[in-house]
């Protein structure tokens, strides 16, 4: 691909621009972003020669526009190579009864399990958090020390919001962000406070701090159902076998009733559907995690970022 | 001879040189550079012949960021677009430190090798 040398930096740019065409909205933002900036910083390092001078030696020193377009696409690829997230095992079998059981194989499976018996925790903190927070905030607004109070209790709302991704990203592999939120150019105070109140990032990422608690309580009482009974199920059955073996447990009364369920007959039905249940729940929570990423997607990720 | 090969050849062994060099000039300088002054820095101690072109340490730079070796701010300036400011972390340092570890290692490897074969 041979095109006339650019004469310009806007001619450069554009050319670059065009030699990234296919690719990601926000390399191509990058690419551009650091071609001018050196384009800009090399013409005012030259104030002697002309624009087009100086543009006609860039192919030798910062390289043509598509050979700096083929720089950012190698390093693009490399890096998201090394972060794609590894594929599940197990999860495509023909044999449906395979499929249902593998979930046991899945290590997100048990990490998701785990998240929804946390979120009660986590969303009880969260709430508390919030709801202080704010009501702080406005009580303290009419005093000196209500803003920097305010604006604090922002910067803590992100850290936990950028917490709640990580934690997130460790049990479902789903990418997050790293990091918080760049600032961007350096305003000042003012405008920056400005910025993040007019931000709606920042009250999306409150949203879901105070939603974590009603979903963080539905989450733990499905868990909780699910083990308990499945567990039961599973059980009980051998505990009454243990007893009728003469072994004295709860005092010889039963420990499953009906005591229909724990009948010779009966109980490999009993077991099986306490596996059911339990497997069920596995499956439930592999896909609260998934749920639970898009859920944080929407409201702590801004968009495009 | 057949300069594309060498050119090729040149440009493999920088896929991970560059990244190298950038974190050893950042660990060496207290102050904060952006891409253009990394960019001049690097080839005034070329003497002129870059061995790779300016362009390509941009990317780099925003891959290291990207992993956390470095941290980066922006900066306002008054010949262009704001500036972004590069500086080394922690993690940046004791990636240098094995990265080195690693390149002296390669380098008597390979010296071992080619030190018989003629310029």
């Amino acid at each position: 691909m041979t095109r006339a040398a650019p004469r310009s930096i806007d001619e450069y740019l554009k050319q670059l621009r065009e030699a990234l065409q296919d690719a990601d909205p926000a390399l191509i933002q990058d690419a551009l972003y650091d071609a001018e900036e050196y384009l800009r910083a090399e013409c005012a390092s030259h104030p002697d020669k002309s624009e087009a001078d100086v543009l006609e030696l860039i192919a030798s020193t910062y390289g043509a526009p598509d050979e700096v377009a083929a720089a950012y696409r190698d390093t693009e690829a490399k890096v998201t190579a090394a972060l794609r997230p590894v594929t599940p095992r197990g999860v495509d079998s023909p044999n449906p009864l395979r499929r249902f059981f593998g979930v046991y194989s899945d290590p997100r499976a048990y990490l998701s399990l785990f998240y929804m018996l946390l979120t009660l925790a986590t969303g009880i903190v969260y709430f508390v958090f919030v709801v202080t927070g704010l009501s702080l905030s406005a009580g303290l607004a009419v005093l000196i020390v209500g803003l920097p109070f305010f604006l604090m209790f922002i910067g803590i709302a992100r850290v936990l919001a950028l917490g709640e991704g990580r934690l997130l990203e460790a049990i479902t592999g789903e990418r997050m962000p790293r990091r918080p939120v760049h600032p961007g150019p350096s305003l000042g105070l003012w405008a920056r406070i400005a910025a993040m109140l007019s931000d709606p990032r920042t009250w999306t990422t409150l949203a879901y701090l105070l939603l974590m608690l009603p979903i963080g309580i539905f989450y733990f009482v499905v868990a909780i159902f699910g083990i308990s009974l499945g567990g039961a199920l599973i059980v009980g059955p051998f505990l009454v076998f243990a007893q009728y073996l003469g072994w004295d447990i709860n005092g010889g009364e039963s420990l499953v009733q009906p005591a229909l369920l724990a009948a010779p007959l009966v109980a490999p039905f009993t077991i099986a559907l306490g596996l059911l249940i339990f497997t069920a729940l596995m499956h439930a929570a592999r896909g609260v995690g998934r749920m639970q990423v898009a859920l944080a997607r929407a409201l702590l990720v801004k968009p495009g970022m | 001879m057949d300069d594309s090969h060498a050119r090729k050849f040149q440009k493999d062994l920088n896929s991970g040189l560059v990244a190298l060099v950038l974190l050893a000039v950042l660990d060496r300088t207290s102050e904060d550079l952006y891409g253009y002054e990394i960019a001049k820095r690097l080839q005034k101690a070329n003497e002129g012949e870059a061995l790779f072109k300016e362009g390509t340490v941009y990317p780099v730079l925003r891959a290291l960021s990207a992993n956390g070796l470095l941290t980066s701010r922006i900066v306002p300036s008054y010949a262009g677009p704001p500036r972004r400011y590069y500086r080394i972390t922690d993690e940046g340092r004791s990636a240098l430190r094995d990265w080195s570890g690693i390149w002296h290692q390669t380098r008597d490897f390979v010296d071992r090798f080619i030190a018989g074969v003629e310029k």
